[in-house]
């Protein structure tokens, strides 16, 4: 990678099996899994802009990466650019769109911030639904984009009409409203299918890392869906209320993936540790249901999760983590259960030691 | 701060505003122009003021016209009864190039974008509908773009048009002809899969 966050230059050979990545707070540990889910989700699991990944002084970042799948190898790379538009290729071919790029390379990224998944509002977990379907399938990129698009040119038409309801302005939200109909309707039903798979898996997970047997639920129920005619229907009921508060109330951009342990919220009612494994088993039994549909397991990446979690949690979590390539950041000391293939350390932007030098065997 | 001489400046802003051309790139133009000759350089002014004066917008379809209306509204060997629905004059040059239509043609001057503050009223869809009965047109084809603002703006129009009585069409999305299936991307040959055709055995 060159001048991505703090690294001005940097190349780095991971093992095929676990890395451990040392180095003290600050050092660049987390940025270099950034650079790794870049060339995966073309974002920052941080939530950061794109324009904060590139180093401070420079104009563009550019992320490389070689990858195995399949049996083929694969050149990828991604081009930030500072205020503009970010660019990739595939063996050295240009994509016509940057997006195509997404499911040549798929991460699971476990991070610290994760119980955000259980404790924060609903923004998060409608976040995870998405970006795990999308791993699962790059077109749910296109379905996710389109409703976001829709709903801003929707928004707007409402703050435009001021409260009024003009025949114009009805008949130009008619049809706003059926193309967010069809387009949400296509979201939910694709978070509707992965729930039927994830919502299983999630329940196995939370036994392995909490080491009990819990009744786990992830519920993925729009209101809407249960109205008469579906999403036209809520909306259509709902336009007053939109028109009053300039805003689109109601569809996918409002749902809820609710989590209840023995039948109660997550959120309200389950202790700091519940909340804790279940973020955690969130993650794995997506991991899992990738790896299952698509055929190659994700690229996993524990970015400094082991300093949140008790002993016992660490190693459940890593007695039950899959098998494959796995990266995995600490600023302290590796839990015992962890034996690394590998063992880089990061000193102030700089990863010791360097990859070896690229010769054919 | 002022880095160029005022009309230096100037001539970068103005290029700065035209489509498609950044900060960068207004530069870079305005020093080739600077470095024209005084002739080379006239001849380019010359042109646009040309353009400005002559065309205007032919006030039947609002194609850009060089009189009252267009080439195409003018050439009588076109079927009157059949229009094409386009956002820009250059969507009608598209489709003008394909040489399968031979009908009229009807700009819109963009699609649908609340965003943007485009709505219906700064759209010439009244024109439009206008033009339905004094032409006697039987057939509307919706040759809007296909991306979320020009299918709601086809869709707007359909609604309009089809209580109307006259047949109202859209253009198929579907794959490049002599192109490979495997180099299409999913979303276009999904579109493809939905529209597809029974054959004539």
């Amino acid at each position: 990678m060159t001048d991505f966050r703090g690294y001005a230059e940097a190349d780095v050979t991971f093992a095929p099996g676990l890395t451990a990545v040392l180095g003290a707070n600050g050092q660049g540990k987390t940025n270099l899994l950034e650079a790794v889910a870049y060339l995966a989700t073309l974002g920052s699991f941080r939530g950061a802009p794109p324009d904060a990944l590139i180093r401070d002084g420079a104009d563009r970042a550019v992320v490389r990466g070689e990858v195995e799948r399949d049996g083929r190898e694969l050149l990828l790379e991604a081009e930030l650019v500072a205020g503009g538009r970010n660019r990739a290729q595939v063996n050295r071919q240009p994509l016509r769109r940057a997006r195509d790029l997404l499911g040549a390379l798929r991460v699971t990224v476990f991070s610290p911030d994760d119980l955000a998944l259980v404790k924060a509002g609903p923004g998060e977990r409608r976040r995870f639904l998405d970006d795990t379907l999308v791993a699962l399938h790059p077109r749910n990129d296109g379905v996710r984009g389109e409703v976001d698009r829709v709903l801003r040119q929707r928004n707007a038409l409402l703050k435009q009409a001021g409260g009024r309801l003009s025949p114009e302005v009805e008949l130009t939200l008619d049809v706003w409203d059926a193309k967010l109909a069809t387009a949400g309707e296509a979201l939910a039903r694709a978070r509707t299918d992965l729930l039927a798979e994830l919502a299983p898996a999630v329940g196995v997970a939370y036994a392995e890392v909490a080491q009990r047997e819990v009744a786990v639920e992830a519920i993925y129920a729009p209101a809407w869906s249960r109205v008469d005619g579906g999403l036209a229907g809520a909306l259509a009921a709902g336009r007053p209320e939109d028109l009053r508060r300039g805003l689109s109330l109601v569809g996918p951009h409002r749902d809820e993936l609710e989590l209840r342990l023995r039948g109660l919220p997550a959120r309200t009612h389950a202790s700091q540790g519940e909340q804790r494994s279940l973020a955690l088993a969130l993650r794995l039994a997506a991991h899992r249901v990738v790896a299952v549909a698509t055929g190659t397991p994700p690229v996993l990446l524990l970015d400094d999760v082991f300093s949140e979690l008790d002993p016992g949690r660490s190693d459940a979590l890593l007695a039950h983590l899959p098998a494959g390539q796995t990266i995995l950041t600490t600023a302290g000391a590796l839990p015992p259960g962890a034996r690394p293939d590998q063992t880089l350390t990061i000193h102030d932007g700089t990863i010791v030691p360097p990859a070896p030098a690229r010769t054919k065997p | 701060m002022a880095v160029y001489a005022a009309p230096v400046q100037e001539l970068i802003d103005e290029l700065g505003r035209l489509p498609g051309v950044g900060p960068k790139s207004a530069q870079r133009i305005a020093f080739h122009l600077l470095k024209l000759s005084r002739e080379d350089a006239l001849r380019l002014a010359k042109a646009v003021v040309e353009a400005k004066d002559r065309v205007a917008w032919c006030t039947r379809c609002f194609n850009v016209a060089e009189g009252e209306l267009c080439g195409i509204c003018t050439d009588d060997r076109r079927d009157a009864t059949v229009v094409c629905v386009v956002e820009e004059p250059r969507d009608l040059v598209a489709v003008e190039k394909t040489q399968e239509f031979r009908g009229r043609y009807h700009v819109l001057g963009g699609a649908m974008s609340p965003i943007e503050g485009i709505g219906p009223e700064h759209l010439r869809v009244k024109e439009l509908l206008a033009r339905i009965d004094a032409e006697e047109i039987t057939e509307v084809i919706l040759c809007t773009n296909p991306n979320i603002e020009g299918e709601t703006t086809a869709m707007y129009l359909a609604r309009l048009l089809k209580p109307l009585g006259l047949r109202v069409t859209r253009i198929a999305s579907g794959l490049p002809v002599g192109g490979d299936l495997e180099y299409a991307d999913e979303l276009t040959l999904g579109r493809a899969l939905e529209g597809r055709r029974e054959l004539e055995g």
